[in-house]
């Protein structure tokens, strides 16, 4: 069996060595040129004046292009049609590209574009949300506005409200491997681009789009990125085009690749929130009816937005039934970097919403926060079914907060943390526990697709190949391990190759968790095909029933005769038997109407949950925290090693995007915070001091891959866990709820028990 | 990093010679100045490396006074023992990086306004020695990294009185360890000094109203009731002018109390 094994990432050695080649390790061919983008220093505006006769003359630059250089209008943009490459002629944010330089070496395309007078007539520029609400500029043509029950009523009728509002902070992705592109012109008008990025398919659709080639001419491979967390989703798309243009009109090799600050200031972030609730309860807590009214910063373009402001909707109900409701969303757009996909895609701040609730009720009702959201789980007996008409099947969370709250000693420690509190003015512990549901499978259905590609060759190796890609999180290494168990064979046999989409075409992004998921399956189809053509084969040269043979142990087993797999394999090659096969695999059963917002848009959910235990300093805002407990599931693990990476990892970023990852934006629109010197990320001390990480056995229960569950994503929202420990704590500092905004800064903090205090 | 001409001379008069070239900069551990020359906010046609006097290097305590001549790095500082303060503050500075490479000298010619000798040395009432003078520390901070050292001049030590008390509190700025706000205070025999850096939008300096408040009685109660005025205090991304101005009176009362 090599499913379920906790096997060590496939790369991991390489990693650690730093032989793991990324796109800019790759030996380029003599003569490669190398692009840069020249940046807007305004906000928003129109492009006056542009001369760049400086720049052209920089030994080393061998062509600079605008947007009116371009053979036809390029765009960069995930669907929407509304990103230019280049800006042609009016400008929306401090930092889009403006023109590009090809130059001999990455420093003199740099150096060069900086060379550049460019004169913009300014604009008031959409900064921030209230900005964008005095404007009135929202996407969709408005507000999105899902409902369930009657909202009205139900308030009016509650006998208590509790309301207010939260700021939630936007993140940057902060991928050690920036974004990086490489483009090799082919002899026949084609281009092979080499990308880090979570989706090549659509690299290959833009590239082709911007060359004006059929995506058949154009072949994109990713061996892997050194990180993604859904920020080369899309923002990858203007570097492949760009050196693929540069590679097209020189006819060499040309390479792109952004500088961190750059990175930082031109790629889009995590969409920054505002959340304002109403919340109606009876005196035993129980939520009758809550009214969100979501405000979300999308940036200067559409970008993911739709879905990701979708996915924030989805998730207002987290864990909880709300017989009423009313979602209010708000697409605003506004002369920033357009904000994209980051691990979570709207769920976490959607989580992060109804949370806030729980624990605001809480501390209006003088109530336990554990015992209130108990009391409001999902549950059997028509309380099973979301505000937008799924079921809730194989919910497990009642069962996995009544155990984490054991393994963990919640009450005792809740106890210890309010007698620590009683005794101590300047330091004072906080303690929470949050759940997190979160839906998996794409909310745009045709997405939840995949393919893979599988040889097995004469010498009785494997060559595996699937439309996934590999940014760290391992799922190459489970991806294999599917491999490895269709044929019985150990995992040295299979050779793990770069997504390239020549082998697998029109895949999805790796995305939305389901990289495992969906490509798993596909292989498992793959790796079944060509497995039922042996069978078929040998039973017939052997004389035996296709069902008495097994592949087991590195040995096909037939009858009392046994087969090392290599021998099997010359046997069906000697017979003309093909040994190799696509696999392809759909997610069944999901529905969804966007518009009406109802429907059945996952597959099944992924659980856990969450206790964290945190000090803070009343007088200065620091604080640190002291223990997470986590328990998560994953329904039957594909491998326990990258789960549990997976699961702190995700709590750590879910953590640090609540508390030290704080963007500051100017008032002229420019980003302050663009480099890990104004950026605090958190560092391997940050992590909780005890840190205990266990996975929730049971099977899933649909027929997923092996049972297991998506793991990418849900746990980031394990971090929310931490955020309300803070407010814990905050709150031990006098009567008043501490209303805590995220990130909750040392400073945040500070002012935070200093309002409570009164 | 535009071109420039590098010497590294031995002595200091050699040192001296080659500064008066109006277009020369000293160079110590190059933690500030070529990250500036890389973003070209400097155009130097020559930079003199100090590291290779040894006039300019090492520590030596007599007579109640430690004195750190200017190349001296925060690493060896933090090593020292005659005065442990300062120790500690050297040991906080940065990262090791930055320690084994930033000298005392460098940190106090340039006076950024996060930095933290600006305060050890305010704060101990040390004396700035130069190639031409002496300068007290309350003449030599004139403002935001403006110092009273001359084109030219060189810091050759810094004179450190060692008190009977002192200590250094810091708050990081988590992002860069910078301070966002430092407060070092000392009690000796010329009486109590409170020396705030990372706040002010003047740069470095003492708080009076403290000093008065410790100078009848060091310890942290009795400092209750004063605050700082956040007019004139540093508001930017890392924290506004009220948590500056409400974490010089915490830090300040938490040095006291580590001063003992
Ligand atoms: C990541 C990072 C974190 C840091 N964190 C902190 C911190 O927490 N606290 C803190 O205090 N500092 C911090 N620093 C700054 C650090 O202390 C620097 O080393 C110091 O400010 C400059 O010292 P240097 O020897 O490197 O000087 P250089 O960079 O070589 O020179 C700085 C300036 O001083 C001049 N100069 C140097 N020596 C002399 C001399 N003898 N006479 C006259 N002029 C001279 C130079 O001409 C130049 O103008 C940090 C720096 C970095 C990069």
């Amino acid at each position: 069996m090599s499913v379920g094994k906790p096997l060590a990432h496939d790369s991991g050695p390489l990693h650690v060595t730093g032989a793991a080649r990324y796109v800019d390790d790759i030996p380029v061919p003599a003569g490669t040129l190398h692009v840069a983008f020249g940046l807007s220093h305004e906000a928003r505006g129109t492009i006056a004046a542009m001369d760049l006769s400086e720049v052209r003359s920089t030994p080393g630059v061998v062509a600079v292009l605008t947007a009116n250089d371009l053979d036809r209008p390029v765009d960069v943009s995930p669907s929407a049609h509304d990103e230019p490459l280049l800006s042609t002629g009016e400008v929306h944010y401090h930092g889009q590209p403006i023109f590009l330089v090809i130059a001999t070496s990455h420093r003199i395309a740099r150096a060069a574009a900086r060379r550049a007078r460019v004169e913009i007539t300014p604009r008031p520029a959409v900064l921030t949300i209230d900005d964008a609400l005095e404007a009135g500029t929202y996407f969709e043509g408005g507000p999105v506005v899902w409902t369930r029950g009657d909202i009205k009523s139900a308030l009016e009728a509650a006998p208590r409200i509790v309301e207010g509002q939260i700021e939630i902070g936007g993140q940057e992705h902060f991928y050690l491997e920036g974004q990086v592109a490489l483009a090799l012109p082919q002899d026949d008008g084609g281009m092979a681009i080499a990308a880090s990025t979570q989706h090549p398919t659509e690299i290959q659709h833009k590239v082709a789009d911007a060359l004006g080639l059929p995506m058949s001419a154009v072949r994109v491979e990713t061996r892997r990125m050194g990180g993604g967390f859904g920020g080369k989703e899309s923002q990858g798309n203007a570097l492949a085009v760009a050196a693929a243009i540069a590679a097209a009109r020189t006819g060499r090799p040309c390479k792109m690749r952004y500088d961190r600050d750059d990175d930082m200031v031109i790629t889009g972030k995590r969409h920054d929130f505002r959340i304002r609730y109403r919340a109606g309860v009876d005196e035993d807590g129980k939520l009758i009816g809550v009214e969100f009214e979501q405000f979300v910063r999308a940036g200067w373009s559409l970008d993911l937005t739709p879905p990701v402001a979708d996915r924030a909707m989805l998730h207002a109900d987290n864990a909880y039934f709300i017989p009423n409701m009313r979602i209010v969303s708000l697409r605003l757009r506004t002369n920033t970097a357009s904000a994209t996909a980051f691990r979570g895609f709207g769920g976490p701040q959607g989580v992060l919403g109804i949370e806030r609730v729980m624990d605001h009720i809480a501390h209006e009702l003088g109530m336990d926060p554990l015992k209130l959201r108990l009391a409001n789980l999902y549950a059997k007996s028509g309380k099973d079914e979301t505000h937008y008409g799924q079921p809730v099947k194989g919910f497990e969370l009642a069962d996995i907060i009544g155990s984490l709250a054991e393994s963990s000693d919640y009450h005792k420690r809740r106890a210890a943390v309010a007698a620590f509190n009683a005794e101590n003015d300047v330091l004072k512990k906080g303690i929470a526990l949050t759940p997190v549901k979160f839906g998996i499978s794409f909310t745009l259905t045709h997405l939840n697709q995949a393919g893979a590609l599988v040889h097995v060759y004469q010498d009785g190796s494997i060559h595996l190949n699937h439309g996934g890609t590999e940014m760290g999180q391992g799922l190459n290494q489970k991806v294999a391990q599917v491999a490895a168990e269709g044929f019985g064979v150990g995992l040295g046999r299979v050779r793990i190759t770069a997504t390239d989409t020549g082998k697998v075409p029109n895949t999805s992004a790796t995305a939305a968790s389901s990289g495992s998921d969906l490509n798993g399956m596909a292989v498992k189809a793959a790796c079944d095909e060509i497995r039922g053509r042996m069978v078929r084969f040998l039973a017939e040269t052997h004389g035996l029933k296709p069902k008495s043979i097994l592949f087991k142990d590195g040995k096909v087993h037939l009858g009392n005769q046994r087969l090392r797999f290599v021998e099997a394999v010359q046997e069906c090659y000697m017979g003309r038997v093909s040994l190799s096969a696509t696999g392809f695999y759909k997610t069944p059963e999901i529905t969804w109407d966007r518009v009406a917002g109802k429907g059945h848009p996952f597959y099944y959910f992924a659980n856990g949950a969450a206790v964290t235990e945190v000090v803070i300093d009343r007088l200065t805002g620091e604080y640190r925290i002291l223990r997470a407990d986590i328990l998560h599931d994953v329904g039957t693990s594909l491998n326990p090693a990258i789960d549990i990476g997976q699961i702190e990892g995700g709590y750590v970023q879910g953590a640090g995007w609540l508390t030290t990852e704080e963007l500051v934006w100017d008032d002229k629109g420019r980003l302050r915070t663009h480099a890990p010197s104004t950026y605090k990320i958190p560092a391997c001390s940050d992590r909780p001091a005890q840190f205990h990480v266990a996975l929730w056995g049971r099977k899933n229960h649909v027929p997923t891959i092996y049972r297991s569950k998506a793991v990418g994503e849900p746990p980031l929202m394990l971090g929310i866990s931490a955020f309300l420990a803070l407010s814990d704590a905050v709150a031990a500092c006098g009567e008043v709820y501490p209303a805590l905004d995220a990130p909750a800064t040392p400073e945040r903090v500070m002012m935070a028990a200093k309002r409570v205090a009164g | 990093m535009y071109a420039f001409e590098f010497e590294r001379p031995r002595t200091l008069d050699e040192a001296v010679a080659a500064l008066a070239d109006d277009d020369a900069q000293a160079l110590a551990g190059g933690q500030t100045l070529i990250p500036t020359l890389r973003q070209r906010l400097a155009m130097p046609g020559k930079l003199v490396s100090l590291t290779a006097i040894d006039a300019l290097r090492g520590l030596s305590a007599s007579g109640g006074v430690l004195t750190i001549g200017a190349a001296t790095t925060h690493a060896e500082v933090a090593q020292q023992t005659d005065y442990p303060a300062l120790a500690k503050l050297a040991g906080g500075i940065g990262d090791p990086h930055v320690r084994n490479r930033g000298t005392i000298g460098g940190s106090i010619a340039n006076n950024d306004p996060s930095a933290c000798y600006p305060a050890g040395v305010l704060g101990s009432g040390a004396t700035v020695v130069t190639n031409r003078r002496e300068i007290a520390a309350d003449d030599y901070f004139t403002g935001l990294f403006e110092t009273a050292l001359d084109e030219g001049e060189i810091i050759t030590a810094v004179n450190f009185p060692i008190p009977d008390k002192a200590a250094y509190a810091k708050f990081d700025q988590p992002a860069s360890r910078f301070a966002l706000v430092g407060v070092f205070v000392s009690k000796g025999k010329d009486g109590v000094r409170v020396a705030v850096t990372g706040a002010s939008e003047g740069g470095v300096f003492r708080w009076a109203e403290a000093e008065a408040a410790l100078a009848s009685d060091f310890s942290a109660g009795a400092l209750e009731g004063l605050s700082v005025d956040p007019e004139g205090m540093i508001g930017d991304i890392h924290g506004g002018p009220d948590y500056r101005a409400h974490l010089i009176g915490v830090m300040t009362r938490r040095a006291v109390a580590a001063a003992g």
